[in-house]
């Protein structure tokens, strides 16, 4: 009788540490998802809200919000981290997957550029911005919140299920653009379409946040509350206390900003390099990193777990070390297999189509080539000159506006597809060891009274503004090279140099300053 | 080991002070030579967000660890 009793217990102990699990992932998933299909969809966005005149800056100012979008994080992370410190995680993150939720539906809903003027971009800026600060304050709310019902001994591998939801949020952003636009077709998604994924998410986030509803406040805060030893003022306890202040620091620069970028470059870097440096087509690029993310995904609760079998510093050391020493060999692989220049092409499949049509007094000029390589690889080259059919207009006109529109797309073969999914996935490998114990690490190195702050904090920093901030200054470092405006870059792997530099700094810094010992949760 | 992490603080300390004024030196030269507003907007970001991120963090972190505040392993 006394066994079933202990039975039925332990059943109901897993069932609900289950529930938790499940309600915390999944609204943590869509929040990642809401973030993402913004970055996603970077380039159609810059068209629809930002003047086209300079398709560069369009991008850039686009990658600026992006930016934006991270560099508010840290913001997030204190105002809702204090909240969650003061009166409970449940309510805290309950209320960031609201703000998300409701900015990213609103994000599909404002008219573009054409219809309004600046008030376009002006409305999508704030937007982000309130998906940034929604995003602060989430993560940190569903680890310490995981954390808090985890038993003794099993704490990285229970929260190494929030650490997939940030892959599986951009698998999930990719693979919803990837079908509404195969759906619809790409003028249509590229002109309207695009907006579906953002509108998707009212009724995403509804259905979780229905879930998250449903439960109860984390054991450990609601013990502390009861004691009434909750703390005070979070913020000034979390950076002005030198004890907590120092761990903050070391979690930052010995962790959470190596992993950021070794995040940030596994997943997105690879993507733009795929699209930009290696021109591999917008389908071929996107399944290339959809289905390493998948086959990687895994990984993140392999090496969770294992972190509470060896200990968190070495399995991240090791993540951040591999990825110094191998990214520009990987790299350089990535761009070779898809190198033209070393490709020989069959002459008779060489296809060169014009077409010359006049839109209203425009004249425009299409220009389609076609080739294949011996090794199975094609290539599409489509050129679009655009002038007024006036002559004198056009003679009026400045060069730089009537420089041709180029787009170039290569489709690799199926052995080069798979090798391409094998070095992707070897990123994403990376990625795990670095994220999947973190969530773990955090949560221990600080007390239950400002765990929520404190361990946001250096989160959103070390991920948010170090790696966030990887697409630009990669893409930036890149154009170092670039000899002359135009003319192709010496180096197109000197982007590289920003994510090693930072993860080989923060490997030492670990290295020297972090434990490898694995804490329990006080209620202090 | 102590003493590693001692004289790696002074290191980390002189990194902090020493990027601002590196970072400010590229900007300018970057700036004035292209004043488009791809480079203001670049370097608006690394100057005020990043910069400043990375000097605090890593100036604050090396005075700590050269006190030996972090003489005992960090968990």
């Amino acid at each position: 009788m006394a066994q079933n009793v202990t039975n039925v217990a332990q059943v109901e102990e897993v069932s609900s540490t289950r529930r938790v699990i499940a309600a915390s992932s999944v609204g943590t998933l869509i929040e990642w998802y809401d973030f993402y299909i913004f970055g996603t969809l970077a380039k159609i966005i810059s068209e629809q809200f930002f003047p086209k005149d300079n398709p560069t800056a369009a991008l850039l100012a686009t990658l600026a919000t992006f930016a934006a979008g991270f560099v508010i994080r840290p913001f997030g992370a204190l105002f809702f981290g204090r909240l969650g410190d003061l009166i409970g995680r449940k309510y805290t993150f309950l209320v960031t997957l609201v703000i998300m939720g409701g900015s990213t539906f609103a994000i599909g809903l404002v008219p573009g550029y054409k219809t309004i003027g600046f008030a376009a971009p002006a409305i999508v800026f704030v937007l982000r911005l309130l998906q940034g600060l929604a995003l602060g304050g989430e993560y940190g709310g569903a680890a310490t919140y995981v954390a808090e019902h985890s038993p003794e001994g099993k704490r990285g591998f229970w929260t190494s299920f929030i650490q997939t939801t940030a892959t599986l949020g951009l698998f999930l952003a990719l693979g919803i653009i990837l079908i509404v636009r195969q759906t619809l077709g790409i003028e249509v998604f590229n002109d309207w379409g695009w907006r579906i994924p953002f509108i998707l998410s009212v009724f995403l986030v509804g259905i979780s946040v229905f879930i998250r509803m449903k439960m109860s406040e984390s054991p450990l805060f609601a013990k502390m509350k009861k004691e009434g030893k909750t703390s005070a003022n979070p913020l000034a306890e979390s950076f002005q206390k030198k004890d907590n202040l120092k761990m903050v620091l070391v979690a930052l620069l010995g962790a959470t900003a190596g992993q950021g970028v070794v995040w940030y470059t596994g997943q997105f870097y690879a993507l733009s390099f795929l699209q930009n440096a290696c021109n591999i087509e917008f389908v071929q690029s996107n399944i290339i990193i959809s289905v390493a993310l998948l086959i990687g995904t895994p990984f993140f609760i392999v090496f969770g777990a294992l972190s509470d079998k060896i200990g968190r510093k070495y399995i991240m050391m090791a993540g951040m070390l591999i990825a110094v020493i191998s990214y520009r060999p990987i790299y350089t692989i990535m761009y070779s297999d898809a190198n033209l220049k070393t490709k020989e092409a069959i002459e008779d499949k060489t296809v060169i189509k014009v077409k010359n049509e006049v839109k209203g007094a425009d004249s425009l000029i299409t220009t389609v080539t076609t080739k294949e390589f011996t090794d199975g690889t094609k290539f599409k080259e489509t050129v679009k000159k655009k002038f007024p059919v006036d002559a004198e207009l056009k003679a009026a006109m400045p060069k730089d506006k009537l420089k041709p529109e180029t787009k170039k797309e290569v489709t690799l073969p199926q052995d080069l597809f798979y090798k391409m999914i094998g070095l992707v996935l070897i990123q994403v490998l990376f990625v795990t060891m670095v994220y999947g114990p973190i969530a773990a690490f955090l949560v221990e190195i600080f007390p239950t009274r400002i765990r929520y702050t404190s361990m946001s904090l250096p989160y959103h920093i070390g991920n948010g503004v170090f790696g966030g901030l990887v697409p630009l200054i990669s893409t930036r470092l890149v154009e170092f090279t670039r000899p002359a405006p135009g003319a192709p870059p010496a180096d197109p792997l000197f982007g590289l140099w920003y994510p090693i530099i930072i993860a080989a700094v923060c490997f030492v810094i670990g290295m020297l300053y972090i434990s490898n010992k694995t804490n329990n949760l006080d209620t202090e | 080991m102590s003493v590693i992490k001692r004289i790696f603080g002074l290191l980390w300390a002189a990194m902090g002070l020493g990027i601002i004024p590196l970072a400010v030196m590229r900007a300018m030269q970057e700036i004035a030579e292209k004043p488009s507003e791809e480079n203001w907007i670049f370097w608006s970001i690394v100057i005020v967000v990043l910069m400043p991120i990375i000097s605090f963090s890593l100036i604050t972190f090396g005075i700590f660890a050269l006190k030996g505040e972090y003489d005992t392993l960090a968990n």
